[in-house]
């Protein structure tokens, strides 16, 4: 049969947020008027569902809802540093800088409230989008309820900071503690090989990452899909070429990439083991998502052809060269043999 | 040439345009209409972030004439819904998370309402088919399938329209929960402004001039001719910059332009501003400058020889940083090992290919801050090394994230905000820069290309005793993230496993190619991809289930890291279990069992592609009634 198929399955660990040095996050938050709120940090989309995600943590902790949260741009002159936008830590960091900013800025609020309504402060509670005391009818929109406190005098804010107890690493031996949020993977490929031509189809990916808690879970899925597709390029097709330093891939025509043809299906299994260090248990899948796919996927074309790929990509070409000095090896064998 | 006289119906409105000749319908619709939510990824026809609909049809309008507009009805995606409204397309791109970054979104709107347009039945293989000229480097496709699929059944009636509405979240719990992506409704409308599709009044348009040697020394820059040439309104070299020039990640090896030598192809050499881009680019091929080629060296291992052409005078033996990891003895690993498997792997020079090209703008505000506005993934430490460049305090200069149409890492170096900072003071003028496909390609970082050689000792129960590592991995021209790429890519060498006796050694080298910096996954891709095919390679060799080999030595909690590092919770195990009963695995050794496997094409898995099926299928009933 010109069509074989093989499975393969490959793991990963990966470090959240910066690496061997100390990471930090700072975020601003208030309760605004009308029930809604803003929160400042030094953080924009690269894609990755951050700001709405952080939209969640803000509407969660603070009692508002999602839509009501405005977030500032990230501006050097008008937010507090919340650092770059990479290394699987946005979540992680500003995430839970935000978290704890959000809440400070309740407990002004809940000062107000349990003072209004004589309560004790942990009687309050908010949740999209309103205020109550438990245990009592008491009860008012958040609107109301930042109304209340400005005219009491109190503008309720907050603001954070979230760092990591981290170290570099020693120069002779390694040793150190590079992150304090560690994550693991697991994934299984599935591939089609045409041992005509030497190309691999990738059908299935059944992707398992431990993300401490998923925020959104769609989100997470999108990176997990997102960076196996991404991985599979590098697997398969992708390869920037130079001659002296001249680039002979200067352009998408040349330098070739997944498109909606290229890609398996992704069965996505988010894993939470919560981080025990930060307030909301989060950590990240960014970059770990496209760890394991290439060597699951090697391993699947060894499971259905034989072939052993140790340098990537693997392209028809290598691939069926394998497949055709395998193929040599064994009439040589065959004609030995006999 | 006289100008174009353009008439044409855009979305649904007539307009009567004089146009310059040489445009693009892309640049008509962008730069004079005002229609950003084309975008442009390639200029080339290659990425389909420029489609738009010619009477009716779908076309990339980076390869129509602007021209070619005149009496044509034209729809973009701006014209798509209504004013302040999503068409269901869109909504289903909202409902099912089909956005990230959402440069490619407003092309794939459009290819995928050519799709359903042409078939509204059209089933997943073929909605597959016609958006094979989009690229997305984000989503992975998959939620992309998903919402024309929802789309087409809304549509159909074959789903209600409530199916499009948001029912995510109650009870005040939004953690956890799928909200809908609250930025989902200004990319899949095209109405998000990337820093490419931002304008200011008196703005100008920068082009940059770049080394065609990969090592040369510069023995002069005249830059006379371009300076006096109509429309010039502004030049700059490294001359220009006031204080201490030098940016990077890690070592500030690099300069805002090339001071006294050239280190790759492609590097930035001078800029010129003019209103007219035209101009700017014309302005470039009047700047002389006399280089005096030097050796290069394109190879890792060549360059760490004694000998070779050295890049930066810091690092005579061309060695960014060297990273290493040592845990116990691994001499004394090998000797108590029954098995000993050595191989090598390599992997290549890889391309972000986000998107959105490199795009910026800068201003000088009221105040003399120096503002840049730009999708750079670190403004914080861009702030910083500015400042030292231009010599102004911090609080003079002031960096934007602009919307991010992918970043992956790439955007991590600040490559081109230096120049625009300096045009900006000098021209007291906004001054924007996009590059194009091309330069984005040859000038910016990429992953890091590795060699690693691997040697592995085990005892016959699968127990990993020792690993040695070396990893080699070619920099390029400048530091950029190589020194921390070498450092994570170190210390997840081994995996995730226990092992007694670890030394791992990973290099990162200056060449004469192409730099290399961060790139999603950052070196650990690299040297995982070693561990786990060389994991395969010893459980066929032992005769173990690949997940049994993972099983046996895998960390678990309390487990210390290879940096020595104590860990809490360790979830790897668990891992391991759920991908085994997710896949369905059919437990074996690794050893070419595909042809006999039961696990095959279940449930998880998609059907195998073969291009054109769905055109033979339309086709062979007609052939069999010939038949």
């Amino acid at each position: 049969m010109a069509k074989k198929r093989g499975r393969g399955v490959a793991a990963c660990w990966y470090g959240i947020a910066r690496t061997a040095t100390v990471d930090r996050a700072g975020a601003w938050a208030e309760i605004d008027d009308g029930g809604t709120a803003k929160i400042v940090t030094g953080v924009t989309e690269i894609g990755e569902g951050i700001l709405t995600v952080l939209a969640q943590i803000a509407a969660q902790e603070l009692g508002v809802r999602p839509q009501d949260v405005t977030i500032g741009d990230n501006d050097t002159a008008r937010s507090p540093e919340a650092a770059h936008a990479g290394a699987t830590r946005q979540t992680y960091m500003i995430g839970n800088a935000v978290a704890l900013a959000s809440r400070q800025a309740r407990a002004a609020l809940v000062d107000v409230l349990a003072k209004h309504w004589s309560v004790d402060n942990q009687s309050i509670k908010t949740a999209a989008g309103e205020a109550w005391a438990e245990g009592t009818n008491h009860k008012m929109p958040m609107s109301d309820a930042v109304h209340l406190a400005k005219a009491r005098g109190v503008v309720p804010v907050g603001s954070a900071s979230f760092g990591t107890d981290t170290t570099g690493l020693d120069p002779v031996d390694g040793s150190g503690r590079p992150w304090q949020a560690y994550v693991f993977g697991c994934q299984v490929a599935e591939v089609e090989v045409d041992t005509l031509t030497g190309e691999v189809q990738v059908l299935g990916i059944w992707a398992v990452h431990d993300v401490g808690r998923a925020v959104n879970p769609r989100g997470v899925e999108g990176q997990i899909e997102g960076g196996i597709v991404q991985a599979l390029g590098q697997g398969l097709m992708e390869d920037y070429r130079t001659v002296n330093g001249h680039a002979t891939t200067p352009n998408l025509a040349k330098y070739i990439l997944p498109t909606s043809l290229d890609v398996p299906h992704v069965t996505s299994v988010i894993l939470e083991d919560p981080d025990p260090l930060g307030p909301l248990g989060v950590k990240g899948i960014g970059e770990p998502a496209m760890i394991p796919t290439i060597p699951a996927v090697m391993n699947a074309i060894y499971d259905a052809v034989g072939v052993r790929i140790t340098s990537l990509p693997a392209t028809p070409e290598k691939v069926l060269e394998g497949i055709i000095a395998r193929t040599a090896k064994r009439n040589i064998n065959r004609v030995a043999a006999e | 040439m006289p100008d174009l006289r353009i008439e044409a119906t855009i979305n649904g409105r007539k307009i009567a345009r004089n146009a310059k000749p040489h445009l693009r319908l892309l640049d008509f619709l962008r730069d004079d209409l005002g229609h950003t939510g084309t975008k442009e990824g390639c200029g080339a026809g290659e990425c389909g972030t420029c489609s738009v609909f010619v009477d009716g049809v779908l076309l990339k309008s980076c390869l129509v004439p602007a021209a070619k507009a005149q009496g044509t009805r034209i729809e973009t995606v701006e014209g798509l819904a209504k004013a302040g409204e999503l068409s269901v397309l869109q909504q289903a791109f909202h409902k099912a998370g089909a956005s990230q970054c959402g440069y490619c979104i407003p092309g794939m709107v459009m290819a995928a309402t050519a799709a359903l347009r042409a078939n509204p039945f059209a089933d997943r293989e073929e909605i597959k088919e016609r958006l094979g000229g989009n690229i997305c480097r984000c989503t992975g496709y998959q939620k992309i399938f998903d919402a024309v699929e929802l789309a087409r059944d809304v549509q159909n009636g074959r789903r209600p329209a409530s199916a499009l509405a948001e029912e995510d979240a109650a009870d005040g719990a939004f953690i956890g929960v799928n909200v809908r992506r609250l930025d989902a409704p200004s990319k899949v409308s095209g109405a998000l402004k990337y820093a490419g599709d931002m304008v200011m009044p008196h703005m100008l348009h920068m082009a940059v001039l770049r080394s065609p040697h990969a090592h040369a020394r510069i023995v002069s820059i005249d830059t006379s001719e371009a300076e006096a040439m109509d429309g010039v309104e502004g030049v700059i070299t490294a001359a220009d910059v006031p204080g201490v020039d030098g940016f990077g990640v890690f070592v500030h090896d690099q300069p805002i332009m090339a001071r006294g030598k050239v280190r790759y192809v492609g590097e930035q050499v001078a800029a010129v501003a003019s209103e007219d881009p035209l101009i700017a680019r014309r302005a470039l091929s009047k700047i002389k400058v006399v280089y005096e080629p030097l050796p290069a060296v394109f190879d890792a291992h060549e360059a760490m020889k004694a000998g070779a052409a050295v890049l930066h005078d810091y690092a005579p033996d061309n060695i960014v940083k060297h990273i290493p990891i040592r845990v116990g003895d691994v001499a004394k690993g090998f000797a108590e090992s029954d098995l000993i498997v050595e191989e090598t792997y390599s992997t290549q020079q890889v391309e972000h290919a986000y998107l959105e090209p490199e795009a910026g703008l800068a201003y000088v505000d009221a105040d003399g801050v120096v503002t840049i506005l730009s999708p750079s993934q670190n403004i914080t430490h861009h702030r910083h090394m500015l400042s030292r460049i231009i010599a102004q305090p911090i609080n003079k200069v002031r960096f934007i994230m602009s919307p991010v149409g992918g970043g992956f890492g790439g955007k991590e170096d600040m490559v081109y905000q230096g120049m625009l900072a300096l045009m900006a003071m000098k021209t007291r003028r906004p001054v924007r820069v996009v590059f194009t496909r091309e330069e984005s390609i040859i000038t910016t970082a990429k992953r890091h290309p590795s060699h690693t050689t691997y040697k592995m000792g085990l005892t016959r129960d699968g127990r990993i005793k020792a690993v040695e590592i070396k990893m080699i991995s070619d920099g390029g021209a400048y530091g950029m993230s190589t020194e921390g790429v070498m450092r994570k890519a170190a210390i997840l060498a081994a995996g995730p496993y226990a092992i007694p006796n670890v030394k791992v050694d990973t290099y990162g080298i200056y060449t004469n190619n192409t730099p290399s910096g961060a790139f999603r996954s950052f070196g650990a891709l690299q040297t995982q991809f070693a561990t786990e095919t060389h994991l395969d390679i010893c459980a066929e060799k032992l005769g173990l289930d690949p997940f049994e080999i993972r099983r046996v030595n895998a960390m678990r909690d309390g487990a210390s890291t290879h940096t020595k590092q104590a860990l809490k919770s360790v979830s790897l195990t668990r891992a391991l279990d759920a991908a085994e009963k997710a896949a369905r695995w059919e437990p074996g050794v690794p050893n070419m069992r595909g042809a006999t496997r039961g696990d095959l094409n279940g449930e998880g898995t998609r059907p195998s592609c073969t291009l054109g099926a769905r055109l033979a299928a339309a086709a062979s009933p007609k052939t069999s009634e010939v038949a």
